[in-house]
C-alpha cells in the first residue's frame, strides 16, 4: 500500500511540474490557466495519496469535492477574463497586457 | 496493474496538454484527463468526489474551455511558447528524474501507514464536521457568479458608450 501512495504521490508531483512548466513557458493566456488547471489535477492526486495515507477516505473525499468546487470557480472567472481581454486587445499574448503595469 | 495503466494515460494526456499545437485538442485533452482522474478517484472508492470530478471538470470546465477557445479564435495568438517543443521530452525526463529523486527520499523518511480516528461516513463529514465550510462554499459559488456577471456587465456598458 505505501508503494501505491508513493505512486500517486510521484504523478501528482509531476503533474504539478508540467503545469508550472506549462505556465513559465507559455505565452497563451488560454494556455496559463490550462497550466492551472493541470496544478489541479496534480493537487488533487496528492490530496488522494493522503487520504490513502491516513486511511480516511471519507475526509478527503470532502476535501476533494471543496477544491473541485474552488477549481471550477476559479477557472469560470479566468476565462471570463479572457474573454474580456480578447475583446480590447485583440490578442491572447500576456506581452500585450501593458495596461496592467503599475 | 490497473492503476499503473490510469496512472501512465494521465501523464500521457497531460503531455498531450503541453504539446499540441491546436488549442482544441488541448482542452479535450484535459477533459481525458479528468475522466482519468476520476476513474483513479473510483478505484480508491471514492465515488463522490469520481463523479464531482467526471461532471464538473471533465464536463463544465470543458464546455467553457471550448467556448472560449470559439470565442477568441480570432485573435492573434502570440509566439507560443518561450522554447521550442523539441525541449519538451527533455523537460519530461527532467522532471521524473526529479520526481525519483523527491520519491526515494519520502520513501525512507515515510513512516508506515498511521490510521487516522475515521470521520465515518462522507456524508457524516460533509454536513456535520464541515457544515462551516459549505457556507464558505456557497459564497465561493456567488463570488464567481457575481464575478462573471460583473465582467459582462462592464461589456455592455463599453458598447452603449461607444
Amino acid at each position: 500500500m505505501n508503494n501505491e501512495i508513493l505512486l500517486l504521490f510521484g504523478c501528482g508531483l509531476l503533474l504539478m511540474m508540467l503545469g508550472v512548466y506549462l505556465l513559465v513557458l507559455y505565452r497563451n493566456l488560454i494556455r496559463l490557466i490550462i497550466g492551472v488547471e493541470v496544478v489541479a489535477k496534480g493537487v488533487t492526486l496528492i490530496f488522494l495519496a493522503a487520504g490513502l495515507f491516513r486511511q480516511d477516505i471519507a475526509f478527503i473525499q470532502s476535501l476533494i469535492v471543496t477544491f473541485i468546487i474552488v477549481e471550477t470557480v476559479l477557472a469560470a472567472v479566468m476565462l471570463a477574463l479572457v474573454v474580456g481581454v480578447h475583446r480590447i486587445y485583440g490578442s491572447l499574448d500576456i506581452r500585450l497586457l501593458s495596461k496592467l503595469k503599475g | 496493474m490497473l492503476l499503473w495503466v490510469l496512472l501512465g494515460l494521465l501523464v500521457l494526456l497531460t503531455v498531450g496538454a503541453c504539446v499540441f499545437r491546436d488549442l482544441l485538442y488541448v482542452a479535450v485533452s484535459l477533459a481525458l484527463v479528468s475522466a482519468v482522474l476520476a476513474g483513479i478517484l473510483f478505484h480508491y472508492g471514492a465515488n463522490i468526489a469520481g463523479v464531482f470530478e467526471l461532471s464538473v471538470c471533465a464536463g463544465l470546465i470543458t464546455v467553457l474551455f471550448v467556448s472560449t477557445v470559439g470565442m477568441t479564435k480570432d485573435s492573434d495568438q502570440g509566439d507560443e511558447t518561450r522554447m521550442g517543443r523539441g525541449f519538451i521530452p527533455l523537460v519530461l525526463l527532467v522532471f521524473i528524474g526529479l520526481d525519483v529523486l523527491i520519491l526515494r527520499w519520502l520513501g525512507s523518511a515515510l513512516p508506515s501507514i498511521v490510521p487516522g480516528a475515521g470521520s465515518g461516513s462522507f456524508q457524516n463529514v460533509f454536513w456535520n464536521l464541515r457544515s462551516a465550510d459549505i457556507l464558505g462554499q456557497v459564497v465561493l459559488i456567488l463570488a464567481g457568479v457575481f464575478g462573471i456577471s460583473a465582467l459582462f456587465r462592464l461589456k455592455v456598458k463599453e458598447k452603449k458608450h461607444e
